[in-house]
């Protein structure tokens, strides 16, 4: 028996269910592909928003990937890494730095953030035991780390913006930066610490700890050197100046800046030493990374230039000394350079018409000033000036200026005048001008006397040329000035130089007298019908004087 | 490959995930349309089918281009490290100085004040 043939309706009725059931599911591909692209859509702007990151992020920064799956959600396994090979391979690391490797985190938002470090990062500072805290200036500024706003931004989910994923590029931009920074400081820590391995003339290891060294230099200054975690920048609380009574835990000293800190001789008067004289730490906390890093790039730049030469590694390769000696006879010499300029500041005070000049030397341990001295024209050498034979000035060598060169290389002074008499040609008792540089050295403590002495001289040489002018029969020493009376008396006017006179170095005296009195004996005997005090005259007073005993003397009938 | 390169490349790979996304939206409404009660409308039909295959087309010529024209990545050939430390240490002592010159430029105005 065959299946009763379906009536139309019953066709009809089955069309009509197989076609509603089609539509359904065309409806339910349409719905599954409509939430496909939208979910889709999402995921591409999340995308694109981390790998866009992670480029401008590459631009400055070496990645590196591991395709590891146990890393878990949301992370592919990059990582940034600021460890440069060339470097490591030359600076002999005694300590693996642990925060070179930046893990990089990809939120569920598309934001790209980076794991900080558990070690807080830390930077070298330099400071001067018994300075009040206060003092350290903060030159460097230093980005900090701590940015809440970050974790604010990666909880955030879609309503993100353009300015908001590059705030946070930035952001983690810069915490690259500060962790990079740290790295090399903490290194050149190591490589100072290595350095101290090797014996070094005149510097001696007196204190070290973990991230803590302190040093002798000579016999005066000791200096410490920390590192500090960034955000506890005004330095350690040395409270206690024999350093290290207390075990070295950081606790002692709240930061580890690598501060500098130089120690006076004398412990107990460390509170109240005068450390306006010493150099700014900030400055040094420089110089002393500038060096060690050329030093690095000159290592590098040797060993790809000659391959086989064997490398010793942590051998300095400049100088006798090394970088550490350099960077501690630089510490020394800036301490004497202070000291001289301040001596020299004071003579300069102490005498109106002495001008202070420093000059450049682009070389830390070396300084150089000069003293300048400018005479006032005088209306009668303009005027007599064709009648004066050329021969005269070549001979006589006159001038207008006078300069005194002071430098100063490492701890050794050095003063050189141009054309001043040397106290030598005083005793000969020559009179003849010197032209030529003449210079030696001498000691901290001679040093105003010396200069003193130099000016002095000079300004009696000026005055005994403008007197020849004027025709006067005039005659000098070193530091005095004859001029000849009738009856063979002479006139003297002579210089006196005290550094330490608080109404000006160098004063006068006129004195009538045979002609054998020096400048030292004068204010011992004082006023007399002999001799008069003049005071402290201007190079125009002096000359005016001068030009007075002209006329006194030619009444006498000199010429 | 210079950064301005690698962001329009970036940009058109972009695109293309874009167009992707598009194509799966435009199957879905095809499907819709399909599954209309009406009954499909022809041209709706036929415009999005178009687009469809012309949207695949665009993809598949981006993403040849893109292919052939990626260079081989070689990671880290040149490390400025080096030089970044250098530019940081020059900042400090800019920095340095400048806070000198203005403690001086102080000193000068305080002197003139003085006269």
């Amino acid at each position: 028996m065959q299946r009763p043939k379906p009536l139309p309706t019953e066709v009809l009725s089955d069309l009509a269910v197989s076609a509603a059931t089609k539509l359904q599911r065309l409806r339910h591909l349409g719905r599954y592909f409509k939430q496909s692209s939208k979910a889709m859509e999402q995921q591409v702007s999340r995308d694109a928003r981390f790998y866009g990151s992670l480029i401008r992020l590459q631009q400055n920064w070496k990645v590196k990937r591991q395709r590891v799956a146990a890393m878990g959600p949301g992370s592919e396994g990059f990582s940034f890494d600021l460890l440069d090979n060339s470097f490591v391979d030359l600076t002999a690391l005694s300590r693996p730095s642990s925060i070179s490797t930046v893990r990089v985190d990809h939120h569920y938002s598309g934001i790209l953030s980076i794991q900080r470090p558990q070690k807080l990062c830390r930077f070298i500072s330099l400071r001067f035991i018994g300075a009040d805290p206060s003092c350290k200036q903060k030159s460097i500024s230093r980005k900090k780390i701590y940015s809440l706003a970050e974790h604010h931004r990666a909880a955030k989910t879609e309503a993100l913006t353009d300015e908001e994923v590059n705030e946070c590029v930035k952001d983690t931009h810069s915490i690259l930066c500060e962790i990079h920074q740290s790295t090399f400081e903490e290194q050149v820590f190591d490589m100072v610490n290595h350095e101290t391995y090797n014996p070094l003339p005149g510097i001696s290891v007196t204190g070290m700890r973990e991230d803590f060294l302190q040093l002798a230099i000579g016999q005066e200054t000791s200096v410490c050197l920390w590192l500090v975690p960034s955000g506890k920048e005004d330095g350690p609380q040395m409270v206690d100046p024999k350093g290290d009574s207390q075990n070295g835990e950081s606790g002692l000293l709240n930061s580890d800046s690598m501060d500098l800190a130089i120690v006076g001789d004398d412990q107990h008067d460390f509170f109240k030493m005068n450390l306006s004289g010493m150099p700014n730490p900030v400055s040094l906390e420089i110089y002393l990374l500038f060096i060690f890093h050329e030093n690095v790039l000159a290592r590098a730049r040797e060993r790809r230039s000659c391959a086989t030469r064997a490398q010793v590694p942590g051998e300095p390769a400049d100088g006798s000394c090394g970088v550490l000696g350099h960077f501690c006879m630089t510490v020394a010499h800036r301490i004497f350079s202070n000291k001289v300029l301040s001596e020299l500041e004071s003579l300069v005070n102490g005498v109106p018409y002495l001008q202070l000049l420093s000059h450049p030397t682009w070389h830390s341990r070396t300084s150089s000033w000069s003293l300048f001295l400018k005479f006032p024209q005088s209306v009668l050498h303009a005027g007599r000036r064709s009648k004066i034979s050329d021969n005269h000035h070549l001979k006589h060598g006159m001038r207008s200026q006078f300069h005194t060169k002071v430098v100063v290389k490492d701890d050794q002074i050095n003063v050189s005048g141009e054309g001043a008499p040397s106290i030598i040609c005083s005793f000969r008792g020559s009179s003849d001008d010197i032209c030529s540089l003449n210079s030696f050295g001498c000691d901290l403590e001679d040093l105003p006397m010396i200069l003193l002495q130099q000016v002095a001289s000079q300004v009696i040489r000026w005055l005994h040329e403008e007197a020849l002018v004027v025709g006067m029969k005039a005659s000098r020493d070193f530091l005095c000035l004859y001029f000849g009376l009738d009856h063979g008396d002479t006139l003297g006017l002579v210089a006196h130089v005290d550094p330490d006179d608080v109404n000006g170095c160098i004063s006068w005296w006129v004195v009538m007298d045979d002609g054998s009195a020096e400048g030292k004996n004068l204010t011992y005997y004082g006023e007399s019908e002999s001799r008069r005090f003049l005071g402290h005259l201007s190079l125009e007073a002096l000359y005016a004087t001068v030009m007075d005993l002209a006329s006194l003397c030619s009444i006498g009938g000199i010429h | 490959m210079s950064s301005r390169g690698q962001t329009t490349s970036l940009q058109r790979l972009h695109l293309v995930e874009k167009r992707i996304v598009r194509v799966v939206e435009l199957a879905g409404s095809v499907m819709d349309e399909l599954a209309n009660s009406t009954g499909p409308r022809k041209d709706i039909l036929t415009n999005h089918c178009r687009e469809f295959m012309q949207s695949i087309k665009d993809i598949q010529t981006t993403l040849r281009e893109e292919i052939k024209s990626a260079c081989e990545y070689r990671p880290f050939e040149k490390c400025d490290y080096n030089a970044r430390i250098s530019n940081e240490i020059c900042c400090k002592k800019l920095e340095y100085i400048i806070e000198q010159l203005d403690g001086m430029q102080q000193s000068i105005v305080q002197c003139k004040d003085g006269l």
